[in-house]
C-alpha cells in the first residue's frame, strides 16, 4: 500500500466533493503518486436513462487543480429508455485501482480555469451533461 | 547584541518591476533620504539563505517617513506595525528601507545601527524569531543587517535584480578576476566581469534531447561554472541525428535493429546511454572548468524538484506539462528566471502543417505559462495517469510514433534561449527591454513573431498564493 500523501490542493476538493454531495457516499483511496480515487454513491441521473441512479468515480491527480478531471465512469449497465446508443463520449471500459467495469464519460475542460474550476464544479458539469442527452 | 555572522551568505532578490518601483521611490532626483519597507519569502540552501521580495511598501513622504528623534528619518511606528503584523501573519521577512547618497559605496550610519539594536529585538520576537532587518541602498550598492531568529546578525553579500537586464547589487564594488585567456574572444564582448557571472552561475537544463544538448553545449563553451543536467530518458536510434555529442554507441542501434528478438531490442533499450551522461561528457569536452550534476530522473520527482529552487536560471527543453507546471511555479515562487524552449512541426494527414520554434525567458512575478494557456490542463492529467489506466481509457499515444524533428530548427530555438540569457545577465540589453522575452520562428513564412506575455489575476503560479514565497509553500512537484 503507498504511503504517499495526498496533497492538500487534491484534499480540499474531496472536502468540498463531501459538502456538495452530503446525501451520498464519498469513498476515497490514494492513488499512490499524490492524488486520489473518488466515488461517490449515488448520484442522480437524467431522464433518458432507465436506471434513475449511479456512481460517479474519477481519479484527481497529484497537478490538481490546474490539471483537469477527466474522465467520470458511471455504472456498466447505463441504458437508454428510448433504446439508442449513447454516442459520442461514452465508452465501456475498466477503470480504477481495482478494475471495475464502468461506463467511461469523456468530457474535457478545454477552458480550465484553475481559480475557479473544482472537481466538485466538473461532476456538477458532467452530471447536467448527462442529463441532458 | 546579536553575534555577527561570516559564514553563510545571505542575499535579496527582487523582480526587475519591484526594482523598478523602488529605485523611482528612493532615487526620485531630489537628492533626499526616502523609505519603504520589504516583506520577503525565505530560501534557504547550502549556498545560503536568500530573501525572496514578495512587495515592496513604499513609505509616503511626510506621512510614513517622518522626521526622525535621534536620526534624520524614520518609519512611523504605524507604518511599522502594519508591515510586522502582515509578515508574522504569513511567515515573512521584514527589511526596512531607506536610501544614502552615493553610486557604488554604501553603508549604515551608527545612527542606523543604533536604531537597529533598539528596535529589532522587539520586532524579531513579534516575527516569531523570522528575520527581521534594513537594507540601505545608493544608487548602484546595497548594504544590509539583517537579524535572525538564532540570535545572529548577518551583512547581505549582494541583492539580486531577477530581471532584463540582471543587476547585481553590492556594497562597495567588487573586483573581478582576470578571466581565463582563453576566453579572450568573448570577454571582449562582456568583460572580465561578465565572464566571472558566468563561472559562478548555476544553471539547470531540464530535458536533454535534440535543444537541451544544443543548449548544454553553448553553455559549458560560455564558461557557465555549474550545470544541473535532468533527463530520465535514454539515447534512441532516431535521436542521433539531432543530440550533440551523441554516438552510435550510445543507442545501441545494433542490439535494437527490428529484426532483432524482442529480448535483445529491450537489452539494447537498457544498456543505451543516458542523456544526461551524453550531454556531461559534452560539457566536460567543452569546458574544463563547468560543474556537471547528473541525473537520469524525472524532474517532477520532489527531491530533483528541489535542486532547481537554488540555481540561477533553468533552461526548459522538455516536451512535458508536468515539468512545465513545475518549473513555471519554481521561477515565482523562488524567483529563478527560467527560459522554455522547443521546435514544433506539425503534419496533417501526411502533409506539413506547421514549423516553429520557440524560446519564451520569463521573469519572475511576469512571463507565466500558466497564465498564458501553455500548462494543458489535460495534459497534465494524462501526464499524471498510470500507463495502465491511460491504456484501459484508450488515451495512450503509441511510442513508436516519433513526432517529427530537425536539428537546425533545434538549433534556432537553443541558440535564442542562450544568447538571450546572456545578455541579460552579461547586462547588455537596454535598460528598456520588456521583462521578459517569447519570440517565436517561423521559417516557412520568414517569420520572427515576438508574444506580450498575459498576466491573470490570482494565478496559481505568478499570483500572490505563491509568487516569492519560497519554502513557505511546498513545491508542484510529485509527492514522495
Amino acid at each position: 500500500m503507498s504511503t504517499t500523501t495526498i496533497t492538500a490542493a487534491v484534499s480540499d476538493a474531496i472536502d468540498e466533493l463531501r459538502e456538495t454531495f452530503p446525501d451520498a457516499t464519498v469513498t476515497v483511496e490514494s492513488d499512490g503518486d499524490g492524488g486520489a480515487w473518488v466515488l461517490i454513491d449515488p448520484v442522480p441521473l437524467g431522464p433518458a436513462y432507465i436506471q434513475s441512479t449511479s456512481w460517479i468515480a474519477f481519479q484527481i491527480t497529484f497537478p490538481y487543480p490546474e490539471a483537469d478531471v477527466y474522465p467520470l465512469f458511471v455504472r456498466p449497465d447505463l441504458d437508454r429508455k428510448d433504446g439508442a446508443g449513447h454516442g459520442e463520449g461514452f465508452g465501456s471500459v475498466t477503470w480504477g485501482p481495482h478494475e471495475q467495469t464502468g461506463t467511461q464519460l469523456s468530457r474535457r475542460s478545454n477552458r480550465l480555469d484553475p481559480t475557479v474550476d473544482t472537481a466538485a464544479t466538473k461532476v456538477l458539469k458532467v452530471l447536467r451533461w448527462l442529463a441532458q442527452q | 547584541m546579536a553575534r555577527t555572522a561570516v559564514t553563510v551568505p545571505w542575499s535579496v532578490v527582487m523582480t526587475g518591476e519591484q526594482w523598478v518601483t523602488l529605485r523611482a521611490h528612493l532615487f526620485p532626483g531630489d537628492r533626499d533620504e526616502h523609505g519603504a519597507v520589504l516583506r520577503c519569502g525565505i530560501a534557504r540552501s547550502p549556498r545560503g539563505t536568500r530573501l525572496l521580495v514578495r512587495d515592496v511598501v513604499v513609505a509616503e513622504d511626510g506621512v510614513d517617513y517622518i522626521p526622525g528623534d535621534r536620526g534624520y528619518r524614520k518609519l512611523t511606528a504605524g507604518f511599522v506595525a502594519e508591515n510586522i503584523d502582515v509578515c508574522a501573519e504569513q511567515g515573512l521577512a521584514y527589511l526596512a528601507i531607506h536610501n544614502h547618497g552615493g553610486t557604488t559605496d554604501v553603508d549604515f550610519s551608527d545612527t542606523d545601527m543604533a536604531s537597529h539594536e533598539r528596535g529589532y529585538p522587539a520586532l524579531l520576537d513579534i516575527n516569531a524569531g523570522v528575520p527581521v532587518g534594513a537594507l540601505v541602498f545608493a544608487a548602484n550598492a546595497v548594504a544590509g543587517d539583517i537579524w535572525s531568529g538564532t540570535g545572529v546578525r548577518h551583512r547581505i553579500a549582494h541583492l539580486r535584480v531577477a530581471g532584463r537586464p540582471q543587476r547585481t547589487l553590492t556594497p562597495q564594488p567588487v573586483a573581478a578576476a582576470l578571466a581565463d585567456p582563453s576566453y579572450d574572444r568573448q570577454t571582449r564582448i562582456f568583460g572580465d566581469r561578465g565572464q566571472q557571472i558566468l563561472a559562478r552561475s548555476r544553471v539547470a537544463v531540464v530535458g536533454l534531447g535534440g535543444i537541451g544538448s544544443l543548449i548544454v553545449e553553448y553553455l559549458a563553451r560560455l564558461g557557465v561554472g555549474e550545470l544541473i543536467l535532468i533527463d530520465p530518458d535514454r539515447l534512441d536510434p532516431t535521436n542521433l541525428p539531432r543530440v550533440v555529442g551523441s554516438r552510435r554507441l550510445d543507442a545501441m542501434g545494433w542490439l535494437r535493429r527490428e529484426s532483432a528478438p524482442r529480448w535483445m531490442r529491450k537489452l539494447g533499450e537498457r544498456l543505451a546511454t543516458p542523456k544526461v551522461k551524453i550531454a556531461a561528457r559534452v560539457a566536460h569536452q567543452a569546458s574544463a572548468t563547468t560543474r556537471v550534476t547528473s541525473i537520469p530522473r524525472s524532474v517532477v520527482d520532489a527531491d530533483v524538484a528541489a535542486l532547481l529552487t537554488d540555481c540561477d536560471h533553468i533552461f526548459l527543453a522538455a516536451d512535458s506539462a508536468l515539468a512545465r507546471r513545475l518549473v513555471n511555479s519554481i521561477t515565482h515562487q523562488y524567483l529563478v528566471p527560467h527560459t522554455q524552449v522547443g521546435s514544433k512541426v506539425t503534419v496533417v494527414d501526411g502533409a506539413l502543417a506547421d514549423i516553429f520554434s520557440v524560446s519564451r525567458m520569463s521573469s519572475p512575478g511576469s512571463g507565466c505559462l500558466q497564465c498564458n494557456g501553455l500548462i494543458p490542463a489535460s495534459r497534465l492529467t494524462e501526464e499524471a495517469t498510470s500507463e495502465t489506466q491511460r491504456r484501459r481509457q484508450r488515451y495512450v499515444n503509441d511510442d513508436d510514433v516519433h513526432a517529427p524533428s530537425v536539428i537546425s530548427l533545434n538549433a534556432v530555438a537553443a541558440a535564442r534561449a542562450v544568447d538571450d540569457w546572456l545578455m541579460t545577465v552579461g547586462a547588455l540589453v537596454d535598460e528598456d527591454v520588456p521583462h521578459d522575452h517569447w519570440v517565436s520562428y517561423f521559417p516557412r513564412t520568414d517569420e520572427v513573431v515576438e508574444h506580450a506575455p498575459k498576466k491573470r489575476p490570482g494565478c496559481l503560479h505568478c499570483g500572490p498564493g505563491r509568487f516569492a514565497t519560497g519554502d513557505n509553500l511546498p513545491l508542484l512537484a510529485k509527492p514522495v
